[in-house]
């Protein structure tokens, strides 16, 4: 992003204000799907200076996912409204002459966040509270009409059995388009279990898609803000549940390095009013490894065919045969 | 041989990165980058020396299953699943100079399928499980390494 352009971006969307000054512009990693940047708005209004701390998600040329923009912020402002904590969304610009590709603006909130699994060098009251508030987060958001909060845009499944078969179609196609004209056995098997084997949902709730640990922002007192909503869609609510506490994201029995996995479901039943569908969850455990596998293959391609310099990508290889060995063994293929 | 060898090449690609190049980065995501390149390039070194020890062994253990699965012949294989023109397509991909792994791999997804989905008999089954755990041991001896950034 350009300091001048992004300026006088600002200084069109805040007519109201003056002495626009975008201060300390750089990018920052994190958010691998779109390209990440964190700036500081200086303006005047109404006699006095204010500062806003603001981060400015830019579509990348290549990266680890293919999603809409536009959808991604509307999902947030959704979000922000119906009260979860959310960083605030501030401007969407679709046009991509402003900045050469569209891109959003944020609130960017003050905390903390890890790659993976909550650190475990973290206090204890802090874990029990971001673990409290993931759930409590997690339940809020499942609780919410998504044609009360604007969302049918993410399409509404017709049939119990949609969101499964949606699901399972989606990332098998993308797995045939990104592997290269690779062959990897045990996702092959995986992603034709899945469709083989579509569960039936209860009901249609709002899916983050990528609820993990991770994609929050905490201090000591819990989670300021979740993060990355740019795989939204409508479906299963044992979707998130079961990318939440797949092993990949935890560390050993603690689903997210949160709580052990029985009492994280416990905890799950207690703020939902829902039970977990074990069945339904270990279908959406499966989908998970194999989504996230998937994944891997589409950043690689991209990094392999140019569309991405991210010196990140080629790194996913490395994940690729822990996802491949928690699928064996979900599926008995060792 | 020739000096420097592609080894001491990367190690010297480290080294510029690290001492020439990485303290005249101000920004700390392009000094991230730099980082990831220079795990990248000891990840590419670790490739070279290993990855032709694990492509050979996984040519001869496909090899050695599909000639295995053959051996339970046909009664064991149904005409319907559909695997029977796998392995006859394993067994000409194994016997082609150089060998097409890509190919063998493919019949060896259509079996790991039928396993998946409970259509391979039991004879079957062990000998593809018995690969898969195999395979994934060489996989993770080859990338499981603590590179990860």
């Amino acid at each position: 992003m350009d300091q001048h352009r992004l300026t006088e971006y600002l200084k069109r969307r805040m007519p109201h204000a003056r002495e626009h000054r975008v201060v300390g512009l750089k990018r920052i990693s994190g958010g691998s799907s779109r390209e990440t940047y964190a700036f500081d708005l200086e303006w005047s209004e109404d006699g006095r200076t204010h500062t806003r701390p603001m981060i400015g998600r830019r579509d990348p040329t290549g990266g680890l996912l293919k999603t809409d923009r536009e959808r991604e912020f509307k999902v947030i402002a959704a979000m922000h409204r119906a009260g979860l904590k959310v960083p605030e969304p501030l401007f969407l610009e679709l046009d991509a002459s402003v900045m050469d590709r569209p891109f959003f603006i944020m609130h960017r909130a003050a905390g903390r966040t890890g790659m993976g699994a909550f650190p475990a060098t973290e206090p204890e009251s802090t874990r029990a509270k971001v673990a409290d508030d993931f759930l409590s987060e997690l339940a809020l958001m499942q609780s919410l009409d998504y044609r009360e909060c604007g969302l049918e845009i993410l399409g509404a499944p017709k049939n119990p059995e949609d969101p499964a078969r949606i699901q399972a179609a989606h990332w098998s196609e993308v797995y045939e388009r990104d592997r290269m004209g690779e062959h990897y056995p045990i996702l092959t098997a995986a992603l034709a279990w899945l469709v083989a084997n579509p569960v039936v949902t209860d009901r249609v709730v709002i899916v983050h898609g990528d609820w993990r640990s991770g994609n929050y922002l905490y201090d000591d007192n819990g989670i300021i803000a979740m993060l990355d909503w740019e795989m939204a869609h409508l479906g299963d609510p044992m979707e998130d549940l079961g990318w939440a506490s797949m092993m990949f994201w935890g560390r050993d029995e603690l689903a997210g390095g949160l709580m052990e996995r029985e009492a994280f479901y416990r905890l799950y039943e207690q703020k939902t009013g829902y039970r977990v569908d074990r069945k339904r969850l270990f279908f959406y455990q499966v989908l998970g490894n194999a989504k996230m596998a998937v994944i891997c293959l589409s950043g690689i391609r991209d990094f392999v065919e140019g569309r991405t310099s991210d010196a990140v990508m080629p790194f996913l290889e490395l994940l690729i045969p822990q996802l491949f060995k928690d699928l064996a063994n979900q599926l008995r293929l060792v | 041989m020739l000096r420097p060898t592609l080894n001491e090449l990367i190690s010297g690609m480290q080294r510029t990165i690290m001492e020439a190049m990485l303290p005249e980065l101000t920004s700390p995501y392009a000094q991230g980058q730099a980082m990831s390149t220079i795990g990248m390039l000891a990840h590419a070194a670790a490739s070279l020396d290993r990855a032709p020890a694990y492509d050979a062994a996984e040519i001869k253990d496909l090899r050695a299953t599909f000639a295995a699965l053959k051996r339970l012949g046909d009664k064991h294989i149904s005409k319907k699943s559909g695997l029977r023109g796998a392995l006859a397509r394993a067994i000409r991909a194994g016997a082609k100079n150089p060998p097409d792994r890509r190919a063998m791999e493919a019949a060896m997804a259509a079996f790991a399928t039928a396993v998946a989905l409970g259509h391979a008999d039991d004879g079957v089954a062990r000998h593809v499980r018995a690969y898969l755990r195999r395979n994934l041991e060489r996989t993770l001896a080859l990338l499981g390494s603590p590179l990860i950034p």
